[in-house]
């Protein structure tokens, strides 16, 4: 083994550089505490039951807490940013309910009202033309298309007419 | 309550009152006595931190292996037995938390090297590696570490822990073997080859 050493010598000198590696000044100044602190870390998050195993498996999410820990004033925003998205998801249900999608697809018959000239349904001439298309299926729900007809304010309006369609 | 030193004999060698200091300070951390535990730290801190940098070669992932290592050893001390010594014992869980993370890592690695103390400009063989008899007389110290450190990457995780056991940090082949639970004989061929590999990687350094 003698002379293999020797055979490395060159190299073996040139591996002692590795010993002149060394960390930053005062790095090992406080590098004990550190180690103490994260045991007691450790040990007062294993009374927790849950939440210590849950900080020992994600200490990211135990250093995430901390921060709340020493700036009361983020925890402060934090939560109160919390609480308007809480709040503002609240009234936006209560004002915007979700639609039917349905309803989409169907528009309410409308009162036959004379003094309503945009829209009118001329629940006659619906059923007409219902009659008129009696082998054909239609719907129960009614599906209305804009035809052309007379404006109560001149020139071409639109009116609905319904249409009728054949299932195969 | 703290266990009390008992007096040793006015003769007793420092290095027997060490032993007798540690083996107290491993009691008192097994029952809970961070205060003895912070005593062996930063016993062994630095041995640690450098045997788990010079296997990654960055600085922060040895910093964090080695405040890993050290927790982990609190927690597991209730299992320590005394068969081994306790450095021996702390060693192995620094080496296999170190060989563990380098496997998961593969071959991400990121050079983040610490600088060389003011003495590396003053040691003589050091010097004569760079010196005007070598081909590479341009490459300076820094170029010579970056080298070094990236061929040492190239080996693998046991063959480089034997190279930096035993020709970085001074190891006998005996600890070694223990630190890396094998026999004497698998780190000697472990060393041979891994030095082989080493003197073909950084021929144009050392002739």
């Amino acid at each position: 083994m003698n002379e293999q050493d020797s055979n490395f010598e060159p190299l073996v000198k040139l591996l002692a550089l590795k010993r002149h590696e060394v960390p930053p000044p005062g790095y090992f100044n406080n590098f004990s505490r550190r180690v103490v602190e994260h045991i007691r870390h450790n040990e007062s998050a294993k009374g927790e039951g849950v939440l210590g195993t849950l900080f020992a498996e994600a200490p990211w999410l135990m250093k995430f807490v901390r921060i709340f820990d020493t700036r009361p004033a983020v925890a402060g925003s934090f939560a109160s940013v919390l609480f308007l998205l809480l709040v503002g998801v609240i009234v936006y249900t209560d004002f915007f309910p979700a639609n039917n999608p349905e309803s989409m697809l169907t528009v309410p018959p409308v009162e036959n009202n004379v003094s309503s000239p945009l829209v009118a349904v001329s629940h006659e001439f619906f059923d007409q033309s219902v009659a008129a298309s009696a082998d054909q299926v239609s719907s129960t729900n009614p599906v209305y298309t804009l035809g052309s007809a007379d404006s109560a304010f001149g020139g071409q309006g639109s009116m609905l007419q319904p249409v009728g369609f054949t299932i195969h | 309550m703290a266990e009390p030193i008992q007096p040793l004999e006015p003769n007793a060698t420092s290095e027997l009152k060490q032993e007798v200091r540690e083996e107290v300070l491993v009691r008192r951390s097994r029952r809970g006595d961070l205060t003895a535990y912070d005593d062996l730290v930063k016993r062994y801190q630095e041995r640690i931190y450098a045997t788990i940098y010079h296997m990654t070669s960055n600085h922060e992932d040895a910093n964090d292996l080695a405040q890993e290592s050290f927790i982990k050893a609190f927690q597991v001390l209730p299992s320590f037995k005394g068969g081994s010594s306790f450095y021996t014992w702390l060693y192995r869980i620094a080496v296999n938390k170190t060989i563990n993370f380098l496997k998961q890592r593969k071959n991400r690695t990121h050079l983040s090297l610490n600088d060389l103390d003011f003495n590396a400009e003053h040691d003589p063989d050091l010097m004569a590696l760079i010196s005007e008899k070598t081909p590479r007389r341009e490459a300076g110290l820094t170029e010579l570490q970056e080298k070094l450190n990236a061929a040492l990457l190239k080996l693998s995780e046991p063959h480089r822990m034997v190279v930096v056991l035993h020709d970085v940090q001074g190891m006998s082949h005996e600890e070694i073997a223990k630190v890396m639970d094998c026999n004497i004989g698998t780190v000697r061929s472990r060393l041979f080859y891994a030095r082989q590999q080493l003197q073909s990687e950084l021929a144009d350094y050392l002739k």
